[in-house]
């Protein structure tokens, strides 16, 4: 309970951060949100009457305490470029950002887990060698490349997809989950080789180790030896790794959004950062940031329960 | 058997994902055979839905299916009754009396009343918020309800190009969320926006006139300008305005690619107020350098029209063709210039470009390699749209820019007043005495002929004084999905989706 309310008040800290400095950078850079909704109408007096209007011209750390307290009140704004509440937009988008990581998720561990066991199981074997090598390859992806290729080799040969044919959920919920299949895919593909490789190393470095002669002198199989004993240690470094895979895949379907036309978050969000439409950027990375958190929250607590012995007080 | 284990559970992997990602496809064409269209739009609705306050070109060709004015433009350019069905200007262009069409009515159900024109006309002319929303609108000195169905314009002074500004649409004073829920006359009606993702309209059946032909309208946003031919050949989009001549001859019989012009004077648009295109030899000079043929041929196979000075063909009377040929492409000239302007060496500067479109930034490589020839160094700059708001636009901080300016209303001022010396849309500092009484002049007369004759003044002092150096009206490719027809252009920029309709119904 007291380890909890430490990482609650850690995460407040850290969302206070991550917001502030994110409000600050935008004062650094060109660009200017109430010339920005004008247009080529701007002209300097109706310029000034806007950010007037906008309250743009009191000091920056008003502007920020003000956003902040309307924040804690549950009240996230209007979008200045759309003029619709901020928390119904991103409350739109949530759910396309968020299935797309899980989809990615779910993937990368039902690739990496049997592919991991397997090639650890056998070293050195021709199948062993030979994901090795296509593991190497694929690591070297950038998700958005593995986006570009996937577009193209299951999206215009195999025509396996519509590009850009994007269903909302709303709509259609297992056209919206089928058209995010390869995305997720994408995004998986360079993590799950990762996972494979560090679950390889990790089982056969476990599987060196004097306990495991100890199983096998009580006369356990090989099977029983490896599910039973070394996979169980064998997991924790590939459990801290598919925790901070997770995080970065919420950072990676922002740019996987990009290359699939899917409008989540991640579109909104570059569009609102072009825009200078501040409430939405606020908005949207307090939320991915929020998601980040508690992902490596959530991993924090598994590894407690995985391995007693480290405890999380 | 632990083999065997994994082999199945990856087939069934498999398996699943193929079954999802072919029911996801099959989604695409369940609609086939109900009236409806989605288009795609390269650029999101991303600001107010409030007519008056809309800005960006992309928001309006959009929303001139909602809404109306007194009277509405045409596609050959002329302004037809809209909310209005008649109206008479008196005193010389003085005051505007319109009498309102029975029976109009708002998206709503509501009756448009002459409160409701009063309403929207006042609003625009409101000068509470550093300005009006419509700059013409400064010079109305009162909007009368005569009776029910008539209201009277009054205007300070005499403008006989007035009319083209009544296109101003008329909104319901009732509608307290005008920025987010629009409601206007329009033969379609607002349904939903999603950011980022699309803007559904669907027809008004209550239309005062013809009204529209297709049901349902779906503008899909395809912000990836790569992908346009997939998503068209794919089916998730059926028309796309706009296309590039590499894209259109991409495309395969199932679409048609129809060739229109923009409706926009793209230019290097100099800076006249900084060294060193103060000087008029050295503007001179840069235009003697370039070849708009040449420009033309390079990035749209040679389609788009040549332009001399800040007017494009569909204005038509207004337009000079002659000064197309002010600046003939003479490299020896352009240097001379040069010499004399204190130059012998050419010099450097840069040429600023918004990121976010493509012909503008070819031309501009073009340009450079043009200028190249005279000793000229060019550099390019790309920057975002919001920063060339900020930066070239507002506080007029650059040396060049490659931009297209196009004309929000049909009148001779809508090009052309930008140059005069004080308006604060001269982002060129343009400053030239005999332009500005040109203008005025032209703005001043009542007689058709006459206004003619100084408006072509005006743009013969921008062509002769190299104000900027002009390039082109680039010409826009639409294209369309066979199953449609009836595509009108317009001299200005709209999407009139009204007009079309599915190919079978003829």
């Amino acid at each position: 309970m007291k380890y909890a309310g430490k990482k609650v008040i850690t995460m407040i800290i850290t969302l206070f951060a991550v917001t502030l400095f994110v409000f600050l950078a935008f004062h650094f850079i060109s660009g200017d949100p109430a010339t920005s909704m004008l247009g080529t109408e701007a002209t300097p007096e109706r310029v000034e009457a806007l950010r007037e209007e906008m309250g743009l011209n009191d000091p920056v750390l008003l502007q920020y305490g003000r956003w902040a307290l309307n924040f804690l009140k549950g009240d996230m704004g209007i979008s200045y470029s759309y003029r619709m509440s901020v928390s119904e937009m991103v409350a739109d988008k949530i759910p396309v950002t968020v299935t797309l990581t899980i989809l990615a998720f779910l993937m990368m561990v039902v690739i990496a887990i049997p592919l991991g066991i397997y090639t650890a199981k056998h070293v050195g074997g021709v199948i062993d060698r030979i994901i090795y090598m296509i593991n190497q390859v694929i690591m070297a992806f950038p998700p958005f490349f593995a986006g570009i290729l996937i577009t193209l080799v299951f999206g215009r040969i195999l025509k396996l997809f519509t590009p850009g044919g994007y269903v909302s959920y709303q709509k259609d919920f297992f056209g919206f989950v089928g058209y995010l299949i390869f995305p997720a895919f994408a995004i998986a593909l360079p993590k799950a080789a990762m996972a494979v490789k560090l679950l390889r190393s990790s089982v056969i470095s476990e599987s060196k180790l004097d306990y495991v002669r100890t199983a096998y002198s009580r006369g356990n199989s090989t099977k029983a030896v490896l599910y039973k004993h070394v996979l169980k240690n064998a997991l924790i470094p590939v459990i801290t790794f598919l925790g901070m895979a997770l995080a970065d895949m919420i950072a990676g379907s922002i740019i996987i959004e990009q290359v699939f036309s899917i409008p989540g978050l991640g579109r909104i969000l570059l569009t609102s950062i072009s825009n200078r439409d501040y409430p939405v950027v606020m908005a949207v990375i307090v939320c991915i940031s929020l998601l980040v958190l508690v992902v490596n929250m959530v991993v924090d607590i598994i590894y407690g329960l995985v391995d007693p012995r480290i405890s999380i007080e | 058997m632990k083999r065997k284990g994994l082999k199945s559970l990856l087939m069934i992997f498999v398996l699943t994902t193929l079954a999802i990602a072919l029911t996801g496809c099959s989604g695409d064409k369940e609609a086939e055979n109900s009236s409806q269209i989605t288009i795609g739009i390269p650029q999101d609705v991303e600001e107010s839905l409030d007519p008056h306050k809309m800005v960006a070109a992309g928001t309006k060709e959009v929303l001139f299916n909602l809404f109306e004015g007194l009277v509405k433009p045409d596609s050959d350019g002329s302004l037809i009754p809209a909310v209005a069905s008649a109206y008479e200007e008196s005193e010389g262009g003085k005051v505007y009396t319109f009498t309102l069409r029975e029976g109009v009515k708002f998206h709503d159900g509501s009756l448009v009343t002459a409160e409701d024109v009063k309403f929207s006309i006042d609003k625009c002319a409101d000068t509470s918020n550093g300005g009006p929303l419509v700059e013409a609108f400064s010079n109305i000195e009162s909007v009368t309800i005569k009776d029910a169905s008539t209201v009277v314009i009054t205007l300070k002074e005499a403008d006989t190009e007035f009319l083209a500004y009544m296109t101003t649409a008329i909104i319901p004073a009732s509608n307290t969320a005008a920025d987010t829920n629009p409601i206007g006359t329009g033969p379609y009606k607002f349904v939903s926006r999603s950011p980022q993702e699309n803007f559904i309209m669907e027809k008004f059946d209550e239309y005062w006139g013809e009204g529209a032909n297709i049901e349902h309208v779906t503008f899909k946003i395809c912000a990836n300008a790569d992908s346009i031919v997939m998503d068209l050949e794919g089916g998730s989009i059926d028309m796309f305005p706009r296309v590039t001549a590499t894209q259109a001859a991409e495309l395969s019989d199932n679409f048609e690619v129809l060739e229109g012009t923009m409706n926009l004077v793209q230019a290097l648009y100099l800076n006249n107020a900084v060294a060193p295109f103060d000087d008029v030899r050295v503007r001179q000079a840069l235009c003697y350098a370039i070849s708009p043929q040449e420009i033309m041929t390079i990035i749209s196979d040679g389609k788009g029209t040549e332009l001399g000075s800040s007017m494009f063909p569909a204005f038509g009377k207004y337009f000079m063709k002659e000064l197309n040929d002010t600046y003939n492409q003479d490299t020896e000239k352009a240097k001379a210039l040069l010499a004399e302007a204190g130059y012998p060496d050419g010099f450097s500067f840069t040429i600023t470009v918004p990121s976010n479109y493509q012909p503008h930034i070819d031309t501009a490589q073009v340009l450079v390699e043009q200028f190249k020839a005279i000793g000229v160094t060019a550099e390019i700059q790309l920057i975002e749209w919001d920063s060339w708001l900020s930066d070239v636009y507002q506080n007029r901080e650059f040396q060049s820019t490659v931009v297209g300016v196009d004309a929000s209303n049909l009148t001779g001022a809508a090009l052309l007043q930008r140059f005069v010396s004080d308006s604060s849309k001269n982002f060129i500092n343009f400053n030239n005495a005999d332009y500005d009484t040109a203008l005025a002049n032209a703005i001043a007369s009542t007689d058709d002929a006459e206004k003619t004759k100084y408006y072509k003044e005006c743009q013969t002092i921008l062509s002769t004084d190299a104000a900027n150096v002009y390039i082109q009206d680039l010409p826009e490719f639409v294209a369309i999905n066979k199953k449609y027809t009836g595509y009108e252009f317009y001299p200005i920029y709209v999407q009139d989706i009204a007009k079309l309709k599915l190919a079978d119904e003829q």
